[in-house]
């Protein structure tokens, strides 16, 4: 009977302290009251910009993982995901491959938050709500053609996920479709962006200068230089000396068009993983002798020999003793702001459109202003072939934009990974993480893998 | 210090409910006079008094201790006969009538005769403590004696092979380090696997405060226990032993208990030990010229001239270093303890200090402790019991960097290549600029350090009301404050190195860890005639959990003698931020014993923790337990010759709730884009999440036989974990990778063996004696379900799998098969036969967690020497070597590597299982498969000890006795197929549950010999 009557007393004694249990978190605010005004709004697009901050993407994997795929730079480093990556052993299970999918698809989520979140939201300026949107369409653009540029036909998610069940059902999508998306997109922030100078943020040249580079993957030539032309007319102008677009702060230029925001504690590592040791880097990946020998052919790819005209060749590929390193990101402390999409490749990527339309002498003279710029010669205007004309262009696209992440997708674009690397075709489209099928098995994996 | 007039809040709420049922309850004790029992108790062999002997009034809670000259009072004692029972450790206990008359003074003297000790202890059991004899779950105990002597900071890392059941591992051999404890067999995929600790009835905090990462060196907080000053430790094993910890039992609970006072004149007691440490053992790397020949001939293999590559033979291996001899050192390891008790009946107390101070045997790393405790009783009336324990204790680690970072001491010393040497013609170090592959390793161990200092209170207070002769309460408040502060130094003086190009990188971290535990619980010790005893008890608890930390990290110095952060020119790194969880909980316990010969335990616990949702905040634990000494059961008396045999069994549930704060709470969190504040979806919902439940049942018997000189413990258990707390991955085109559910099963099935002896017993003093104490236990581990059988992925290299049917961790990796005696290549099984070589023919390749281990313990005395040799071993795992990943790689690394590859493949037609030498690393030795999987099973020659103590007509220096000195040496030897430099690793840490089993460039550990003093006055 006592103890009966105790464990009755005790519970009436203690309730009190169950009240202690209601403990909300101090760092982090609850999903309900995240986005429902003006300022959780801007808050949650700051978010999605900085997404595009992580390790995994331009803050360096994006970028220098797909410099070893290329024919640019090959590992020298100890992680064995770049060193499968150098060999074109890259399997479903390699880590890089993995973090750079989660990274794009993390910002994509933060962009579809306020896609999704925003328009809901009573009493937003309608330009102010304008823009925010808008500046969410371009990034989710600009993931989705990351995306579909390394692994094809991705799944397209375009609203934050309620349930597992629903996240665990999603299939891919064509690339069709996701190229449809992405201009779909894209149209919504030419519509609704008004900004047209910010650089660290997406303007609405950031938005004509992404249509470009999206409809020239799409061969849409018309629509590439259209679009880069509406680039052209708004104002940017090279930077008169290279050196200056890749200064250890990330001082703007003219040539700007976005750049992803870095800080000393914002950091990124592309510095850190192509520099040697002796600069502070882990050299982890170094300039391939074939970079070497696009820049200065009689340099047979041996360091000691290296001497090229180009500007960009003396700036991007440099010596520490017999170390040869990609030389573009000089500070392993990482702070200065990456360039997603410059004025230069707006230019290249107009030449490109133009020759593909037969259109030679207006596309020699807009890649001629990037030989200018790098004190080259300008290439003859007439009397070569659209081939010829063509080649210069990628040649001069892979000059211009060396170790900045673009050699690998623009290899692939144009169908001839494969064969300037001497690769399997199937090596050229990334795997499927593993663990995507493995959670969401509607998920099919690209061919070889 | 809100919370913490919120925990008195609780506890004084929960001290009126009691007295308010004390007033209701009949006083009985007052009708009847009462009387008083006083005597001593002495050992029957030696007639010397025993001193902390327990005697007590047999279904009461009226006892006492004896003092220095073996004397016991008790007083308040019913005028009737009653039964009372004299017990101490090492003692068989003794039960004894007493008529007491009122107002009188009864006098009984007790005779205990010396026994093995493991069936006859007092063992602390949560909320209360049982003889042993009366314990029907499985529990185990092991006296402070038996942790202590060990060159190692912490009790846990003592454990290892004294106990069955309890598994064991060094994370790695640096002073001080992390440990990983199991208790049969890891249930859990994501929350936590290590057990609960509680100090003298109070839970504490156990995890790493530390925010800076050694890849596998993580910290503890069990390291600030001075093992010196622990009495006993219990470790509850089955759920229905540990189920009255509910919610944090399902990995065991272990319960220390540290010394107290007896009453009597000041005695004091003084050891001092100093030891001599070395490295057990070294990797067999290649000299140079081996190294060079090695690297010539992967060159050539691939076409490229050696010469140019800087490995030309007789050119570029003149010099030869060994950069293991440059970072190992002999280093000294030394302990000293002073304690000093005594009291009066009223006041009793116990005051120790200590110091330990370890250096380690890789340059740069060192461990020191410095301990107070001061343990009171007092009586501050008849009626009214007051204990304090207080501990103070302040840890100094220095550690060094890991595997992780290019900048490990260890790993570079492994790595860096052989034909360099450590220092230039002009005495400086070299650098990576000679063409070293990594940061020379005595330059980082010379100008880089990272000292940890963590500063403790850990104390509590305890009431004791005796409000009948049959009941009592017992209210208790505890806190647990740990201070961590780190900082580390990366100077610019390293070349090769980032800090070097950024002139120095500063650290400073701050973590604070505060517990605040009330509790209050009654006891009710009752009985029938003399045919049933019975103690019930039944209390609540609430315990608040604050951490804080904030930490900088800071770069560009102005100089290289500015280490601090403040001095730092640009902030790299800041953060700052708090947590909070909070548990609630009521508990119940009884426990009958019927005609000496029935045992039953039935209790039962619930748990509310903050980390629960409010669909599934509460979770209910109950447990029951049954024994039956079978030789006191008048039907079986004939078996009563074989000895004393208890059977045993037992069913419980316990939880586990050992994941973040907020997991079942979707949120955003700080994503900040420069200076413009932003915000980032950072953790996916789920409303449902709850506790991890085990359901445990365990069958076993104690038999003690030859007159308590032969004892075994015999268990087996069945132990299934559900509804795992598991982070578990969805696809990340969701935004996240995983989020936390209760999914899947996994079993642990064992047996435990302990078996004492005392092999030859002298009859008189002086005489040879010799006892054993083995232990053996297995465990088998499998996992039985999870979310739609999806495996997941982890540890390093994703190495490790929880996949249906295979043991949690199992190592899934290619499978090795062979070098191809044609071209050299390592030839893996195609095992899905579709003709090439993926990620889908992975195998089940291996255990990462031992299946069996044990220790075997040899105690002799002659005369006035003694001899103790302690045997310990594992086994049935695999070591995935990670150490080859590099020094095995064929050449594609430039890294030194391993003697393995002198065995290589050289030219068509060799046998061998050692692939070809590849500079471009294309002869497939650079997959990581069953290739660099090892036998982790081992057995090691832990300890031998020889003492002599000097007979007291010896030395006359101030009234010593018992004045010891002994030599011992640790760690002796290791006899195992791994070839690493410790089968006994977990690169992974202690909060690893699924990437076990794997050894990355882990610290080495030290083989110490001993000598050492301990004496009283």
């Amino acid at each position: 009977m006592r103890p009966r009557l105790l464990s009755l007393l005790l519970p009436v004694a203690m309730a009190g302290c169950s009240s202690i249990l209601d403990v909300t978190p101090k760092d982090t605010v609850p999903n309900a009251t995240a986005i429902v005004d003006a300022s959780g709004a801007h808050s949650a697009l700051n978010g999605a910009y900085s997404g595009l901050q992580s390790l995994d993407y331009y803050g360096e994997a994006y970028v220098v993982f797909s410099e070893v795929l290329s024919d640019n730079a090959r590992h020298s480093g100890t992680y064995t995901s770049y060193a499968d990556a150098d060999n074109h052993q890259v399997a479903a299970d390699n880590s890089e491959v993995r973090g750079i999918w989660t990274a794009i698809y993390d910002d994509v989520n933060r962009t579809n938050e306020i896609i999704v979140k925003v328009p809901k939201i009573t009493g937003m300026d309608t330009d102010d709500r304008n823009e925010v949107l808008g500046e969410a369409y371009f990034l989710r653009a600009l993931n989705y053609h990351n995306l579909v540029r390394l692994w094809g036909g991705v799944p397209l998610r375009l609203a934050p996920v309620a349930t597992v069940a629903e996240a665990a059902s999603i299939t891919r999508s064509t690339p069709a479709d996701v190229y449809q998306q992405i201009l779909s997109d894209l149209g919504q922030a030419e519509t609704l962006i008004a900004n047209t100078d910010q650089t660290n943020e997406a303007s609405l040249g950031a938005a004509y200068a992404l249509e470009a580079r999206v409809r020239l993957y799409m061969q849409d030539w018309v629509g590439a230089e259209a679009a880069a032309r509406k680039v052209e007319d708004m104002g940017y102008a090279l930077a008169p000396n290279f050196a200056d677009l890749f200064t250890p702060t990330g001082t703007a230029t003219s040539e700007d068009i976005f750049r992803v925001l870095f800080t000393p504690a914002q950091y990124n590592e592309l510095g850190y993983y192509y520099l040697t040791k002796n600069l502070g880097g882990r050299y982890e990946v170094a300039a391939d002798s074939g970079a070497m020998v696009a820049f200065d052919p009689a340099s047979n790819g041996v360091g000691s020999a290296y001497n090229p005209a180009d500007v960009r060749g003396q700036y991007s590929i440099r010596l520490d003793g017999s170390r040869v390193y990609a030389a573009k990101y000089r500070t392993a402390t990482g702070a200065e702001h990456v360039h997603a999409i410059r004025f230069a490749e707006v230019i290249l990527t107009r030449a490109e459109a133009l020759a593909q339309l037969n259109r030679l002498p207006e596309a020699v003279d807009e890649y001629n202003r990037t030989r200018a710029r790098a004190g080259l010669a300008p290439d003859a205007r007439t009397g070569r072939t659209q081939a010829d004309v063509l080649a210069s262009i990628y040649k001069e696209r892979r000059l211009e934009l060396a170790f900045e992440g673009d050699r690998w997708p623009d290899l692939v674009r144009r169908g001839v990974a494969a064969s300037t690397l001497g690769i399997a075709v199937s090596q050229t489209l990334m795997p499927i993480p593993q663990g995507e099928i493995d959670t969401a098995p509607g998920l099919t994996q690209n061919p070889g893998y | 210090m809100r919370f913490v007039s919120y925990v008195w809040r609780c506890c004084i709420a929960t001290v009126v409910g009691v007295a308010l049922f004390a007033a209701v309850s009949p006083q009985e004790a007052l009708a009847q006079g009462t009387g008083v029992i006083r005597g001593t108790v002495s050992d029957s062999s030696t007639q010397q008094p025993i001193t902390g002997a327990q005697v007590q009034i047999v279904g009461t809670a009226l006892g006492a201790t004896t003092n220095e000259q073996g004397v016991y009072v008790i007083r308040g004692v019913n005028a009737s006969t009653v039964t009372v029972r004299a017990q101490r450790i090492g003692f068989s206990p003794v039960t004894r009538e007493i008529a007491v008359g009122a107002g009188a003074t009864a006098s009984a003297d007790f005779l205990l005769h010396p026994v093995a000790t493991s069936l006859s202890q007092v063992v602390v059991i949560g909320y209360g403590s049982t003889s042993r004899r009366d314990v029907s779950g499985a529990v185990s105990h092991v006296s402070g004696s038996d942790v202590t002597g060990e060159p190692l900071a912490g009790v846990d890392a003592a454990l290892q092979g004294k106990t069955p059941g309890v598994q064991v591992t060094q994370n790695a051999g640096n002073p001080g380090n992390g440990i990983t404890v199991r208790i049969r067999g890891s249930a859990s995929v994501s929350a936590s696997n290590q057990p609960l600790y509680v100090v003298d009835g109070v839970p504490i905090q156990q995890e790493d405060f530390s925010q800076l990462g050694f890849d596998g060196q993580n910290l503890t907080a069990i390291t600030s226990l001075d093992p010196n000053q622990i009495e006993s430790i219990t470790i509850l094993k089955d759920a229905a032993s540990a189920a009255i910890y509910g919610s944090r039992a399902s990995n065991g609970v272990i319960l220390i208990t540290t010394k107290r006072g007896q009453a009597g004149p000041a005695k004091f007691t003084f050891g001092a030990s100093l030891g001599q440490q070395s490295v057990a053992r070294k990797l067999p790397l290649l000299n140079a010229k081996q190294y060079i020949s090695y690297m010539a001939e992967a060159a050539k293999n691939d076409g490229y001239d050696p010469a140019d590559e800087g490995f030309a033979v007789g050119i570029d291996d003149t010099v030869s270093t060994d950069w293991q001899d440059a970072i190992f050192r002999n280093a000294p390891v030394q302990n000293l303890t002073l304690g000093i008790s005594g009291g009066s009946d009223k006041l009793k107390y116990y005051v120790a200090g200590s110091y330990f101070n370890q250096t380690g045997v890789v340059i740069g790393s060192s461990y020191q402790r410095a301990n107070g405790r001061v343990n009171l009783d007092m009586n501050a009336t008849d009626k009214l019991a007051i204990s304090t324990s207080i501990g103070l204790s302040r840890e100094m680690n220095y550690r060094i960097q890991g595997d992780g970072s290019l900048e490990g001491i260890v790993t570079n010393a492994i790595g860096n290549q052989p034909q360099f040497p450590i220092r230039n013609a002009d005495g400086s170090f070299t650098d990576p600029d000679i063409g070293l592959n990594y940061p020379n390793s005595v330059a980082l161990a010379t100008y880089n350090s990272s000292p940890t200092t963590t500063q403790r209170v850990l104390a509590n207070t305890e009431a004791r009301y005796t409000l009948s002769n049959s009941f009592m309460f017992t209210g208790r408040v505890g806190t647990d404050l740990i201070n961590l502060h780190e900082r580390q130094w990366q100077s610019p003086l390293v070349l090769g190195t980032y800090s070097s190009s950024v002139n120095g990188i500063g650290k400073s971290g701050y973590s604070t860890g505060d517990k605040f535990t009330g509790e209050g619980f009654l006891t009710y010790n009752g009985k029938y005639r003399d045919e049933a005893t019975w103690t019930v008890v039944a209390g609540g608890s609430s315990e608040r959990n604050w951490d804080e930390l904030n930490f900088v990290r800071g770069e560009q110095f102005s100089s290289a003698e500015l280490h601090d952060a403040g001095s730092a020119a640009s902030v790299t790194d800041y953060d700052a931020s708090r947590s909070q969880h909070n548990l609630v909980s009521y508990f119940s316990r009884a426990n009958f014993s019927v005609l000496d010969r029935y045992l039953l335990t039935a209790s039962i616990r619930r748990d509310g923790s903050s980390r629960f949702g409010q669909n599934n905040r509460y979770g209910m634990f109950p447990a029951v337990s049954a024994g039956w000494i079978i030789t006191n059961e008048p039907a079986f008396h004939a078996l009563s010759r074989l000895g004393s045999i208890k059977l045993r069994g037992s069913f419980g549930v316990t939880g586990n709730q050992g994941i973040s704060n907020f997991a079942y709470l979707g949120t955003f969190a700080a994503a900040n884009y420069g200076t413009s504040p932003g915000i980032s979806p950072n953790n996916f919902p789920n409303p449902d999440l709850k506790w991890e439940q085990t359901k445990e049942g365990d069958i076993g018997f104690d038999w003690t036989t030859l007159g308590g000189r032969v004892a075994l413990i015999a268990d087996y258990y069945n132990k299934k974990t559900s509804n795992l707390l598991v982070n578990r991955p969805i696809t990340t085109t969701s935004g996240f990778s995983s989020f936390f559910d209760n999914v899947g099963d996994v079993k642990n099935t064992g047996m435990e063996y302990q078996l004492t002896t005392e092999n030859i017993l002298g009859s008189n003093p002086g005489d040879l004696t010799w006892s054993s104490d083995f232990s053996f236990s297995t465990n088998h581990n499998e996992v039985t379900a999870l979310y739609g059988n999806q495996p997941i992925y982890g540890g390093t290299y994703s190495l490790n799998t929880a996949r249906v049917g295979a043991p949690l961790g199992a190592f899934y990796i290619l499978k090795f098969t062979g070098v191809n005696p044609e071209t050299g290549d390592a030839v893996y099984q195609d095992t899905n036969g579709d003709g090439s070589i993926t990620a889908d023919d992975r195998v089940i390749a291996g255990n990462a967690s031992p299946t069996y281990w044990g220790g075997f313990t040899n105690t002799f005395t002659w005369k006035n020497f003694d001899l103790k040799g302690f045997l310990q071993f594992s086994g049935g795992n695999k070591i995935f070597n990670g150490i080859r990943v590099f020094a095995d790689d064929g050449g594609y690394n430039l890294d030194n590597k391993l003697d393995y590859v002198l065995s290589r493949w050289q030219k068509p037609g060799d046998m061998t299982s050692e692939p070809r030498a590849s500079y471009d690393g294309n002869s497939g030795a650079r997959q990581k498969s069953t290739r660099m999987l090892e036998s982790g099973s081992y057995t090691r020659l832990q300890e031998v000890t020889v003492g002599y103590r000097i007979p007291n007509s010896v030395l006359h220096l101030g009234g010593l006795q018992n004045t010891r000195v002994y030599v011992s040496g640790h760690n002796l030897y290791t006899f195992t197929g791994y070839r690493g430099y410790n089968p006994d690793v977990n690169s992974n840490g202690s909060s690893s549950s699924i990437g076990l089993g794997f050894d990355f460039f882990a610290y080495p550990p030290a083989r110490t010999f001993t000598v050492g003093l301990s004496t009283e006055w």
